[in-house]
C-alpha cells in the first residue's frame, strides 16, 4: 500500500533540501567550524607537547584553571539554581529587571566586566575593604579569578538552567504536591529529575566559559596564572608553537564534559 | 462527612459553594466554561485560599478564611484532584507513579492496578499510555494516598464519549469501594446524570440549584438552569416563559410554579422570511400554539432538527402569538 503524499497546505513550508547540497552544507559548517582544531593538531607533535608539559610548574595554570572553576562552578550552582527556578517559574517581583541583571554581563565585552570589576572589588572600594579584613582580596588573587570566572560563565548557567526548568510542567509540580510531597520533595522527585537534561547541558556550558575565561581574568585576576592565561603569556613571550600544547590541554580538560552532557541530554530527553 | 461552606474571590466575581457530601456520596457540579467550578474544586483541594467561610471534613477544618495560615496543607487534608490532564510523572513507570505518594504500597497498589487493568502496563512510561489508561493510572494513584474525597474536574473530556462514561462508571464502582465522597466538575449533562447522586448548577459562582439529576431537567427552576441543563430554547408569553428541549417543553415561569406542561411541535413551515410552528400541548397549557419565529438577527438563528420524522426546534427566542 503507498501513502499518498500529504496536501502542498499541509507539507513544510520552505524549499526541501537535497541530500546532495545537505551534505556539502555539513561539510562547509563542519570544517569551518572544526577548522581552528584540525590546524591545532596538524601544528602540533607528541614530542612537542609532552616537552613542554615536562617543563617545571608548566601543570600549575591547569591546577590552578580547574580548582577556580570548580569553585565558580558551585557558587553558581549554589546560587543560580534558585534564582533561575524563581525566575522560570515567574515567582519574583519585576522579573524583567532580574533577567537584565543576569543577561547583563553576558551582553557586557569581558574586558569591560574586568575593568568595573576594579571599581566594584578593587582594593580601594567598600566591598574591596570589607574583604580585606577577612584576608581577601580580589586583585591579582585565586579568589579574583574565581569571581572574574564566576562573572563571565553565570549567564549561561542561569539562563540555561531557568530554560530547564521552565520546561516542566508546572501541573506534574502539583501533582506532587497533591499526592503529599512538600516544595522541597516534589523539587527533589519531580523538578530536578524533568529539569536534569537541560541543567546538564547549562552546567556544562558553564564549565566550558569559566574554564576558557579570559577578558575579566586579564584585568583583575593576571595572576595566579591559570590556563587561559598561561596561553596568552606563552604566546606573548615564546611564540604560537609553544602556546599550542597549552592550548590543547585546555580543550583536552573544558570539552569532555559538554560534550558529555550534551549526548547524555540527548538520551535523557528521547526517553521522558 | 464533608461540610464546605465557603466564598473565593475572583477577578470576574466571588465564587460561593456550600454543600455538604455524605462519606461515599458523588455529587456533580453543572455548569458552563468559566462558571467558577474549577475554583470550587481547587478551593476543597487546598490550592486556594477561601477570602470567606471555611471547609470540614469529618473533625478535620481544612480551610478557614478567618485563619488561612491554619490550612491544611493540599496532599494532608485528605482530599484528592484529578485533572484533565493526568498528570503522570513521565520520567517513572506505571508502577512507580502509582507508587508515588509516601504512604502506598507496592503490594495494594499492584493489586488496585491489576482489578483496573492495568496489569500489563506497570512497566511502561506515561508516555507509551493512551489517554484512558493515563486516567486510569491516575486514579489509581490518587487513590494510594488515602482519600476520603476525590475532585475530578472533567478528567474525561478530552476523551470520546463512550469510554469517558466507561471510565466515569469504573470511578464510581472504585469509589463506592472505598467509601470516597466526590466531586465531579462537568459541562457535560449526561457525565453528571451518570455519575451523581446529586447535581449542583453553578453560573458565574453562584449555585443556581440543587437536586437529582433526573429532577433538575425535568422542573429546572428558571431559564438559566434549564438552558445549562440542555433546553435550547425559549417561548415568552406574557410573563411566563416555556423553555423548549428537543424532546420536551417546560414552563420555567416564576409565577406558574415551574411544571406541568408536555407538548410536541407538529408543524413547521417558512413563510415570507419567518418560521412558523404549531405546537400541541398538554397540561397547564393545554391547546394548540402558533409559534411564529422571527428570522430577525436580534432573535439568533433558528436551527430545525428532525427526530423520528417531527421537525423540532432549538436555538430560538421567540413570542407566542
Amino acid at each position: 500500500m503507498t501513502v499518498p503524499p500529504a496536501p502542498a497546505a499541509l507539507r513544510g513550508p520552505g524549499v526541501r533540501v537535497s541530500t546532495g547540497a545537505a551534505l556539502v552544507g555539513a561539510l562547509i559548517v563542519w570544517v569551518a567550524l572544526l577548522g581552528p582544531l584540525i590546524a591545532l593538531f596538524a601544528h602540533l607533535t607528541p614530542g612537542s607537547v609532552v616537552s613542554a608539559l615536562r617543563q617545571p610548574g608548566a601543570l600549575q595554570p591547569l591546577l590552578v584553571s580547574v580548582l577556580a572553576s570548580l569553585v565558580a562552578l558551585a557558587v553558581i550552582l549554589l546560587l543560580g539554581t534558585p534564582l533561575a527556578y524563581l525566575l522560570a517559574r515567574g515567582r519574583l517581583p519585576w522579573p524583567r529587571i532580574w533577567e537584565i541583571g543576569v543577561i547583563l554581563p553576558l551582553l557586557t565585552p569581558p574586558l569591560v566586566v574586568g575593568l568595573l570589576l576594579i571599581f566594584m572589588v578593587g582594593p580601594n572600594t567598600a566591598i574591596g575593604n570589607a574583604l580585606s579584613h577577612i584576608d581577601l582580596s580580589a586583585s591579582d588573587t585565586f579568589f579574583a579569578l574565581v569571581v572574574a570566572e564566576i562573572y563571565e560563565a553565570v549567564p549561561y548557567y542561569v539562563l540555561g538552567a531557568a530554560a530547564a526548568f521552565a520546561s516542566v510542567d508546572p501541573e506534574l509540580e502539583e501533582a506532587a504536591t497533591l499526592l503529599g510531597d512538600g516544595r522541597w520533595r516534589t523539587w527533589r522527585r519531580v523538578t530536578a529529575p524533568l529539569a536534569a537534561p537541560g541543567l546538564a547541558t547549562a552546567l556544562a556550558i558553564t564549565w566550558a566559559r569559566a574554564m576558557g575565561a579570559f577578558g575579566a581574568v586579564l584585568i583583575i585576576a593576571y595572576h595566579p596564572f591559570g590556563l587561559p592565561m598561561q596561553i596568552w603569556v606563552t604566546l606573548q613571550e615564546t611564540g604560537l608553537s609553544s602556546a599550542l600544547p597549552f592550548a590543547l590541554v585546555l580543550l583536552v580538560v573544558a570539552l569532555p564534559l559538554p560534550v558529555g552532557a550534551y549526548l547524555w541530554s540527548a538520551r535523557a530527553r528521547r526517553r521522558l | 462527612m464533608l461540610v464546605a461552606d465557603f466564598e473565593v474571590a475572583r477577578r470576574e466575581f466571588p465564587v460561593r459553594l456550600a454543600i455538604s457530601a455524605q462519606p461515599g456520596e458523588r455529587l456533580a457540579i453543572l455548569g458552563p466554561s468559566g462558571a467558577g467550578k474549577t475554583t470550587c474544586l481547587e478551593a476543597v483541594a487546598g490550592l486556594l485560599h477561601l477570602s470567606a467561610g471555611q471547609i470540614v471534613l469529618d473533625d478535620l477544618r481544612l480551610s478557614r478564611a478567618a485563619d488561612p495560615g491554619a490550612d491544611l496543607r493540599p496532599g494532608h487534608r485528605g482530599v484528592g484532584l484529578l485533572r484533565q490532564r493526568a498528570g503522570l510523572f513521565p520520567h517513572l513507570t506505571v508502577l512507580e507513579n502509582i507508587c508515588y505518594p509516601p504512604q502506598a504500597s507496592v503490594e495494594l497498589a499492584r493489586e488496585t492496578a491489576s482489578r483496573m487493568g492495568l496489569g500489563d502496563l506497570l512497566g511502561v512510561r506515561p508516555g507509551g499510555l493512551s489517554g484512558g489508561e493515563a486516567q486510569r493510572v491516575a486514579l489509581c494513584r490518587a487513590l494510594q494516598t488515602g482519600v476520603r474525597v476525590l475532585c475530578l474536574d472533567e478528567p474525561f473530556s478530552s476523551l470520546d464519549q463512550t469510554l469517558g462514561l466507561e471510565l466515569l462508571e469504573l470511578v464510581r464502582t472504585e469509589l463506592v469501594a472505598a467509601g470516597v465522597s466526590s466531586l465531579l466538575v462537568t459541562h457535560q449533562l449526561h457525565e453528571a446524570q451518570a455519575f451523581a447522586d446529586r447535581v449542583l448548577v453553578l453560573d458565574r459562582g453562584q449555585i443556581l440549584q440543587v437536586g437529582d439529576p433526573r429532577e433538575l431537567v425535568l422542573r429546572p427552576n428558571g431559564a438559566r438552569v434549564a438552558a445549562i441543563v440542555g433546553y435550547r430554547g425559549f417561548l415568552r408569553r406574557g410573563g411566563q416563559l416555556l423553555a423548549v428541549h428537543p424532546d420536551r417543553v417546560r414552563s420555567v415561569s416564576q409565577r406558574t410554579g415551574g411544571d406541568g406542561i408536555s407538548a410536541r411541535v407538529v408543524r413547521v413551515r417558512p413563510e415570507g422570511g419567518r418560521i412558523d410552528a404549531e405546537m400541541e400541548a398538554q397540561g397547564e397549557w393545554s391547546g394548540r400554539f402558533h409559534c411564529r419565529f422571527d428570522e430577525a438577527p436580534e432573535l439568533g438563528s433558528i436551527l430545525l432538527l428532525r427526530a423520528d420524522g417531527a421537525p423540532l426546534f432549538v436555538g430560538a427566542e421567540a413570542v407566542l402569538d
